[in-house]
């Protein structure tokens, strides 16, 4: 067992961990944060994605001993006070999801898309889901949201600027 | 839902912080080691019971990321990502930049995934490592013992497995620099996010050599040189480079897993190859 430190969302942890324990599960039975879901732990389904250090990972195929020292944010990091990401709002107005399982990784790669490049071409957005499995929707609802989302990314100087 | 933690058996784990500590840790560490890239292969198999390490050295401290050119090399390290390969600007190796588009599975894995991990793995459905051996590339590898360097061509054993020794790790992988070669990268895959069936690299350096190198067919990559004129629209040409890539998959085995039989795999693997070389016009976009 060792103690590591990890920043999720803000707030400073330290657990003390097997070397064997994944990622995901020091987030979701240590820390409490149950958003980050699991689906396949073969790195394939992004249920699991989390960001690590600013960039998207699978947190199953991730040792929680390797994080030591990360910054992280899970889905309940996403929101601020004020409200919802803009991605958020995006996948609600175009219904991008019917369960849910997929929804948390589809939020945090279309999110780490959009802070990379506001204006992505189709075949970047395709690019981004495409490890994030999804068993309902049928992607088409999905793929409208990470538009719409982009349009919004775009047009955020006209609108009020969120707090 | 409780969320499985790795395996029922834990093991020792050690993060070295540079190439002495991680030297030591190989010489000292307890029964059977797997060294840890990204995670995004042995993660997974750590947790399914398909790779059992008593120890696991993890690589990702060790400072071992990033492309540099050095002495009319560019030298990779082992920890460089499939990310770091399409952000590089500019990329000192195009071919690799154009491969880690094409890597699947997500920005999640490109963001983790190195090509280091790849090269070790030996995986015959990967990319990267044809692509090496079309690159003339070499593997540097660090023991106790210190560095040794094996040609990419020597490196590869049988499906999985390398000459690497269990005490050694793959630290950097290390390509004459390219320059101004061009290169056709083609893969043929059965639907989008599975693994490629067959994978062709060629690469035509400005001394005149053209090298294929072809992926996911044999039981280890293998490549051609070619000296010919290379013409993909002629026939004749057509099948002689069918017949010289079937004669060096003759020689290694075929590969055969759920997605494809080697038979079927031998009997494309010249095609593919051939829209390689088309693709060095850009007369041949197909991936
Ligand atoms: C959803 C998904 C999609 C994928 N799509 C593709 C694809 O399109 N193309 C493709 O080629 N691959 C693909 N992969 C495989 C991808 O994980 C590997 O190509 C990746 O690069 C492995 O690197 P890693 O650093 O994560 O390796 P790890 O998981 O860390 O290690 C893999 C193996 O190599 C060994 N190893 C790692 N680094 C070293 C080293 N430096 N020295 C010695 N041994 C080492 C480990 O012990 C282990 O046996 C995909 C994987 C997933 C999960
Ligand atoms: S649970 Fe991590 S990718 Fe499926
Ligand atoms: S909404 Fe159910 S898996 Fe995507």
């Amino acid at each position: 067992m060792q103690p590591i430190r990890l920043t999720v969302n803000g707030d400073k942890h330290e657990v003390t961990v097997d070397p064997r324990d994944l990622l995901v599960y020091v987030i979701r039975e240590r820390i409490g944060l149950t958003g980050t879901n699991v689906g396949c732990l073969t790195g394939d389904c992004g249920a699991c994605t989390v960001t690590l250090d600013g960039r998207t990972a699978k947190s199953c195929s991730v040792l929680a001993v390797t994080a030591d020292g990360s910054e992280i944010r899970t889905i309940e990091g996403l929101a601020s006070p004020a409200g919802l990401d803009p991605v958020q709002e995006a996948f609600w107005k175009e219904n991008g999801f019917q369960c849910g399982y997929c929804l948390p990784g589809m939020l945090l790669a279309t999110r780490e898309l959009l802070d990379e490049d506001p204006d992505p071409a189709e075949e970047d957005i395709t690019r981004t889901i495409d490890g994030n499995l999804c068993r309902c929707t049928g992607y088409t609802t999905i793929l409208r949201a990470v538009r719409t989302a982009a349009r919004r990314a775009q047009h955020r100087d006209e609108r009020p600027e969120r707090p | 839902m409780k969320t499985p933690s790795a395996t029922r058996t834990t093991f020792d784990y050690r993060a070295p912080e540079d190439l002495d500590g991680l030297a030591d840790a190989l010489g000292t560490a307890r029964g059977a080691v797997s060294v840890l890239g990204g995670g995004t292969m042995l993660v997974p198999d750590i947790s399914h019971g398909t790779a059992q390490p008593d120890t696991v050295v993890d690589l990702a401290r060790t400072g071992l990321s990033g492309l540099r050119r050095a002495d009319g090399e560019v030298v990779v390290g082992a920890m460089t990502t499939y990310r770091d390969l399409l952000t590089t600007a500019p990329a000192p190796v195009p071919l690799l930049r154009r491969l880690a588009a094409g890597v699947t599975g997500g920005p999640q894995i490109r963001n983790r995934g190195t090509v280091g991990g790849s090269a070790a793995f030996a995986n015959p459905s990967s990319d990267v490592p044809a692509a090496l051996l079309a690159l003339r590339a070499r593997m540097r590898l660090l023991s106790p013992d210190g560095v040794r360097e094996v040609p990419a061509s020597d490196f590869y054993t049988g499906p999985f497995a390398t000459v690497r020794r269990d005490d050694e790790a793959l630290i950097e992988i290390t390509l004459p620099d390219p320059g101004a070669a061009s290169f056709g990268y083609v893969k043929f895959k059965l639907s989008v996010g599975s693994w490629p069936i067959v994978t062709a690299t060629a690469v035509a350096e400005s001394g005149g050599g053209l090298r294929v190198a072809v992926g996911g067919a044999g039981r280890v990559p293998v490549a051609v040189m070619l000296t010919e004129p290379a013409d993909p629209a002629d026939p004749e040409w057509l099948a002689h480079i069918r017949e010289r890539v079937e004669s060096e998959l003759d020689s290694v085995g075929t590969w055969t897993d759920e997605l494809a039989e080697g038979t079927y795999r031998r009997r494309i693997a010249g095609t593919i190859a051939a829209r390689s070389v088309a693709a060095l016009r850009g007369d041949d976009e197909r991936r």
